[in-house]
């Protein structure tokens, strides 16, 4: 029976995860989909409620992951067959090729510049280009890039052979094969994390009809100093905003339920136009101000105290007015128009696109809400329906950084424990 | 200068090459006085450069070290373990940042190499006062001892005792249990959690591993992590337990709503709290004190929460579980939820909430409400956006916030651990560590941590388990920080400044001596200490007053 | 303001030996601190002794030579011990006496420390060369309020007594209210002062307001002095040139350190080897600049010392009596101590206020912040 575990998901709770198990002297097999570790939190600039740098806070953990002995890394990976039971599983992981080695790069970025093939950065949402062989941010861990084969000329079938003639270090390798690999562990962790409500174009929202209407992860990179602005938050015209309307529970209604972290995330979003932008106005628009535990209140109070405009909404409309948002809103059967001249959407959590395919993979079930199935919701949170997988962080359900490492430390604890 | 020093510059690639003459560095290195070797090489962390490294220092016979390379945060320990291997000590070793502070920043190359070379000199200073540090290891107890019998408690039990640890759960009623033997059922599922809670204390009894202790109070703690002794007083018997961590699952209490006298309680009759409901709910008759069925409640939430400064999170949830407990006993009876934010975080809740609106129970937004007396029973008087409303009602139930245990202070004191401002025990890091302490071998989970729900508090047991179980493993030796802060007793003379400014409660004082002492195992090394003590007495291995004063004078040279 | 007054028969001296001579029988007090006369009959010294010797003792002595605390701190500070002594010192000294307490120097929970009104003090040196003159000239101060003649540091002093607006925490204040009986008062500012006015006998519920008027009138006058003190001084230091220049006949023999009463270290960082630098580092700077001036880092003692010791300083003038240069070193390190302290809102004897430094404030000093 062999005692190492597959962790699925290289972003907050799987990293701590699979740290804490190494720690123990299990052997973790830590199966990441992009080429880099991170997760979604290294989007955020700054975290909340006591506003430290996010990538500060979670390079430690990164570099910790890299270098342990115990985790085996496989990046660019998924997994794609589970058989077995808790104790004895056999996984097949698929891990594609990156084309650059990781040994052998140093992460000069020489190689970028000459690619011709020139893309829409997803980790930037779009707000910033990206080349074929790329890194999804500024200050990537691992800081190598990968050949994204999808656009790269010469998987094409073009010989195109830039990046490589750029490298002094000789570290591309246009023969790397795709692998597959067959582990055998006794316990599986999934950490797939979330991605955000896909609010809809020209919707309600008006997003895509008012030009300056930003998801909250667009924003995010707005902030970030390592973002498409280096930090600078501008419309899209180069000017900084004035005011700026900011709008909870977008997609809440759709969704059915909370997502526990957009009201202090849209807090957060107070501070970081406060920081950047003098004389600022801000109004929040909220339905109900979900800030549980003992400090959100008092996070709350303090973003308040620096001069915020609340407004409770029950229904909302943002269209576009001369130029400004028009923000028109009802509350008790009253209604009014706030105009600004940036929205920014607070969206809700959902699970990832492919959480279904991975449940079907493990042979685990989905809840209503597309969430891994836990085997009892309120007694057996971190355990899925099958004995020896667990689900940890946003995969089970939205919560903030503090309970996504409390879950992914019960899970390590419970397999130290049981398995 | 000491001992035989090697100089090895990194060129990174281009991303020192290129920025900085490598070539000057070396030839400005090779004429410092005791430097034995110097070497240039492209990429030092590789597997090649670290062969490298190993052979030149064996075949030179090097014993200190200086690399000029990237930031010490990136490769400081590949390196130690370079000198590890190749037999030199991993603390005669400096690095000297001159790619982040020199090359990736100066644009002009003379500029950054002049400020190389600084760097470099001033490392190679630096070197010849470092102390070969040797490793310490100490033995441990992989046993625990768990504080609190309630759920957080048997949970941490019964997942330590799996693992084959000696558990030590201390309860100071005479039950285990805790808060949820007086719930009928929980939410959101509204199952009860007799059965649950049965089921998992007789596990916990049937388990020879866990000793347990009811009717038990704490009385002294004293040690550090692998070695705590515990005095625990059972009705007068005392009994010392070894143990080598601490799991302070406390629990919570309530707030005493006779300190917010707007609420009407003591002074109204039928007000209840949230704890008096759920005891009326359980024994079946849900009554007055008159005798008589309400025909309506009225449930108020949010009581505490502006006194105590903060959410309890689970406290509008509690309120729907009560209106739902009565809309089963008594269908017929009007119940009215007075709330100022419907807190439903998760991804079930908001379900139960307009599961239960559906069942007819009348949610009222407020933005204040008091309750008074009148002839017709509890009045409420509320108000929102509407102006001011009242009402009368037949019973009242006040959902109170979770607050820390009376007796905080007391356990804070006596485990060296610290609370926050709202009075619950302070974890080691506010995301990243969340059931760890600042004192090494001291965990806190469930609410003694912080308000939370059922869930959440098991959670944190298993979380507690999984720190314990990857921390203490029997038979593993503990490998505690070698750069830690140490006092001269020539030169201390107890004023004992650095005792109160330690975070970790590492030093202590020895009274015959009148001197402070620091415990090296439990110092981080983090210095708050050398910065308190007037006279220098107290110094920090390897970030000694003269190796920083080294540095530092050869860089400004 | 309440205390117990005792009306003497033979001067205020009188009424207080007789009142120490009634602690130690009635309050079981083991000894007496307090000064003596030399034998030589040129300064001051402080003495342990039992009752009988009291005759000697002098209640006010006209100059400070070993500062109180600093005499009480070398009996108590090595452990606890079961003798029980009663102290009787200036204001200044007290407070030095607490601070040093909070700093684990000088035990005090044997003491039963005493205060009086201060009506200043005369130079040491002024004394050892001519004491007879100096002893009248004291007299006449004090009986004259003739602020004068006594030290500079102590006409800028306005913690000389224990009013409400001034207080003191020793555990009893000996206040001369001034009637024509020339009475005196005794006010308990602890349990442990008000336990020993009981056991011997004197009551504390007696109004003292003519004499709480008086006092709060002479502080204002000193108050009014320090404040033109301040802009006198604060040319002098202000910038390195004035500093440096203040500064300049300072001979760096950190006397003013070995008789600072709140100056505890065994061994002074100004004066180890961490400030001993290598003779090439000398050369190199002394080249650099120029020239160099040697000893070495006066300024830096002279300042390093009062960033130590500032939050304490009790502005009892130990330093500025002892400096062999005639530096204004008290009146300097006095002023800027006013500065220090309001920072942290902190004032040095006070028993229950614990040193800033082991203090956390999560908001503090947020101006500094850049």
């Amino acid at each position: 029976m062999k005692k190492n575990v597959l962790v699925i998901g290289a972003g907050i709770a799987g990293m701590e995860t699979s740290l804490m198990l190494a720690k123990a002297g299990r052997k973790v097999y830590l199966v990441e989909k992009s080429p880099i570790i991170g997760g979604n939190i290294i989007k955020c600039e700054d975290v909340f409620p006591n506003l430290e740098c996010a990538t500060c806070m979670v390079s430690p953990i990164q570099q910790e992951v890299l270098k342990n002995e115990n985790i085996d890394l496989l990046m660019l990976s998924r997994v794609t067959a589970v058989r077995g039971e808790a104790g004895d599983f056999t996984v097949t992981v698929e891990k594609k090729a990156r084309y650059v080695d990781l040994v052998d790069c140093i992460g000069c970025g020489e190689c970028f510049e000459p690619c011709p093939v020139v893309l829409k950065n997803e980790f930037e949402q779009g707000l910033m280009d990206r080349k074929a062989i790329y890194l999804p941010c500024a200050g990537s861990l691992p800081n190598v890039p990968a050949i994204d084969t999808d656009n790269c000329l010469r998987f094409k079938g073009e010989d195109c052979q830039a990046c490589k003639e750029a490298c002094v270090f000789e570290a591309i390798n246009f023969d790397e094969e795709d692998e597959t690999r067959e582990v055998k562990v006794s316990a599986i962790v999934v950490a797939t994390g979330f991605t955000i409500f896909p609010v809809a174009e020209g919707g309600k929202y008006g997003y895509g009809s008012y030009a300056d209407t930003y998801t909250s992860w667009e924003f995010e990179r707005l902030f970030a100093s390592n973002g498409p602005t280096g930090g600078e938050i501008r419309k899209k015209n180069g000017e900084p905003p004035k005011s700026v309307a900011v709008i909870h529970c977008v997609g809440r209604e759709e969704k059915g339920y909370c997502s526990t972290i957009c009201c202090m995330s849209s807090l957060k979003f107070v501070h970081y136009l406060k920081k950047k932008i003098e004389n600022i106005s801000v109004t929040e628009f909220y339905k109900d101000m979900c800030s549980p535990g003992k400090r959100y209140d008092k996070f709350y109070r303090e973003i308040e105290s620096t001069g915020v405009d609340f407004k409770r909404f029950d229904t909302i409309e943002v269209t576009s007015d001369n130029g400004s948002a028009a923000v028109k809103y009802r509350q008790n059967g009253k209604e009014a128009t706030v105009s600004a001249d940036m929205v920014i959407l607070s969206l809700g959590l959902e699970p990832q696109r492919d959480s279904k395919e991975l449940a079907e993979v493990l042979g685990v079930p989905c809840d209503t809400n597309g969430f891994f199935k836990e085997e009892n919701d309120e007694y057996a949170v971190v355990d899925s329906t099958k004995k020896g997988i667990f689900v940890v962080g946003c995969a089970q359900a939205p919560k903030d950084v503090q309970t996504s490492i409390a879950q992914a430390q019960s899970a390590a604890g419970k397999i130290l424990s049981l398995l | 200068m000491k001992g035989k020093i090697g100089v090895f510059i990194c060129e990174c690639g281009p991303n020192i090459a290129e920025k900085v003459d490598v070539d000057k560095i070396v030839d400005e290195a090779a004429a410092l006085p005791g430097v034995a070797f110097v070497a240039k090489h492209k990429l030092l962390c590789s597997e090649d450069g670290k062969k490298f490294l190993k052979e030149q220092i064996e075949e030179h016979g090097l014993t200190r070290l200086v690399i000029a390379a990237c930031s010490p945060k990136a490769h400081e320990s590949t390196f130690m373990k370079v000198c590890e291997e190749a037999k030199c000590n991993s603390h005669l070793f400096q690095m000297a940042n001159i790619r982040e502070h020199c090359a990736w920043i100066v644009e002009n190359k003379e500029a950054a190499t002049e400020k190389a070379i600084r760097y470099v000199k001033a490392a190679w200073r630096r070197v010849g006062y470092h102390e070969p540090l040797a490793k310490k290891e100490i033995a441990v107890n992989p046993d625990v001892l768990v504080i609190g019998g309630g759920i957080t408690g048997i949970e941490a039990s019964l997942l330590l005792a799996h693992a084959d640890r000696k558990v030590y759960l201390i309860e100071k009623s005479d039950a285990l249990g805790g808060k949820v033997n007086e719930f009928e059922k929980i939410f959101k599922n509204m199952e009860n959690t007799a059965d649950m809670l049965a089921g998992k204390i007789s596990d916990v009894e049937k388990n020879s591993a866990i000793e347990v202790f009811t009717n038990s109070s704490i009385e002294e703690v004293v040690g550090f992590l692998g070695n705590f002794t515990v005095t625990v007083n059972k009705k007068g018997e005392r009994t010392e337990i070894r143990t080598g961590t601490i799991v302070v699952a406390t629990g919570y209490d309530s707030f005493d709503p006779l300190k917010a006298p707007k609420y009407g309680y003591g002074k109204v009759d039928n007000i209840y709290t949230g704890r008096e409901f759920e005891v009326l709910n359980k024994s079946g008759k849900i009554v007055g004190k008159d005798g008589k069925t309400p025909q309506s409640v009225a449930i108020i939430n949010c009581v505490g929460r502006e006194e105590m400064g903060y959410c309890s999170g689970v406290c509008c949830l509690s309120s729907i579980k009560f209106a739902r407990y009565i809309k089963e006993k008594l269908p017929e009876t009007e119940v009215v939820n007075f709330y100022r934010e419907m807190t439903l975080p998760d991804k079930g809740y908001q379900k139960f909430f307009e599961d239960t609106q559906e069942k007819g129970v009348n949610f009222i937004r407020v933005k204040s409400v008091t309750v008074d007396n009148s002839d017709k029973g509890p009045m409420i008087t509320w108000q929102n956006d509407n102006g001011d409303e009242h009402r009368n009602v037949d019973m009242v139930i006040l959902s109170a916030a979770m607050t820390a245990v009376n007796d905080a202070e007391t356990i804070a004191d006596m485990l060296k651990i610290s609370r926050d401002e709202t009075g619950f025990f302070l974890e080691e890091h506010q995301k990243l560590a969340p059931v760890s302490t600042a004192t090494e071998g001291v965990f806190i989970a469930g609410c003694a941590q912080g308000p939370k729900n059922i869930k959440e508090s098991l959670v944190q047991a298993g979380a507690v388990a999984g720190r314990i179980l990857s921390l203490l493993i029997p038979g593993k030796k503990l490998e505690p920080e070698v750069r830690t802060s140490y006092i001269s007793e020539a030169y201390c003379i107890g004023c004992r400044m650095c005792l109160e400014v330690c975070n970790y409660g590492a030093i202590c004082f020895d009274a015959l001596k009148h001197v402070s002492v620091v415990n090296e195992i439990i110092c981080r090394g983090c210095g708050n200490c050398v910065g308190s003590c007037p006279s220098g007495a107290v110094q920090t291995k390897q970030f000694k007053d003269i190796q920083i004063h080294q540095e530092v004078v050869e860089v400004l040279r | 303001m309440k205390g117990g007054i005792l009306n003497p028969d033979n001067g205020f001296e009188a009424a207080v030996k007789n009142f120490l001579k009634d602690v130690m029988e009635k309050a079981d007090i083991d000894a007496l601190l307090l000064p003596f006369k030399n034998a030589v009959g040129d300064s001051f010294e402080w003495r342990l002794v039992t009752a009988d010797k009291l005759a000697e003792a002098s209640v006010v002595p006209p100059v400070i030579a070993v500062n109180g605390a600093r005499a009480l701190s070398s009996i108590t500070r090595s452990g606890k011990s079961a003798m029980k002594i009663a102290a009787l010192m200036r204001p200044c000294e007290a407070r030095a006496a607490i601070e040093l307490s909070k700093l684990n120097q000088c035990d005090l929970e044997p003491v039963v420390l005493i205060s009086m009104d201060c009506p200043g003090a005369m130079p040491l040196q002024d004394y050892i060369a001519d004491p007879e003159k100096v002893e009248k000239e004291f007299e006449h101060a004090a009986r004259e309020w003739n602020n004068e003649l006594i030290r500079p540091i102590c006409r800028m002093c306005d913690i000389f007594t224990c009013t409400e607006s001034t207080w003191c925490d020793a555990d009893i204040h000996v206040a001369l209210p001034e009637t024509e009986n020339n009475a005196v008062a005794f006010i308990s500012n602890t349990d442990k002062g008000r336990e020993v006015l009981e056991k011997v006998g004197i009551g504390r519920e007696e109004e003292l307001g003519d004499w709480q008027k008086k006092m709060n009138a002479r502080i204002e006058e000193r108050k009014a002095a320090r404040k033109k003190a301040r802009e006198e001084l604060k040319q002098h230091v202000t910038g390195l040139n004035s500093l440096s220049d203040t500064f300049g006949s300072c001979i760096n023999c950190q006397v003013c350190r070995s008789v600072c009463p709140v100056c505890y270290c065994r061994q002074c960082l100004f004066n180890s080897v961490k400030v001993h630098y290598a003779p090439d580092d000398y050369l190199l700077q002394a080249e650099s600049k120029g020239t160099m001036k040697f000893t070495p880092d006066t300024l830096l003692f002279q300042t390093g010392r009062m960033t130590h010791m500032s939050v304490s300083c009790v502005g009892c003038g130990a330093c500025e009596d002892c400096c062999p240069m005639d530096i204004k070193v008290a009146q300097i390190f006095s002023i800027a101590a006013d500065e220090t302290q309001k920072l942290f809102d902190y004032i040095p004897g006070k028993r229950d206020a614990p040193p800033p430094l082991r203090v956390y404030n999560e908001q503090e000093l947020k101006e500094y912040e850049t």
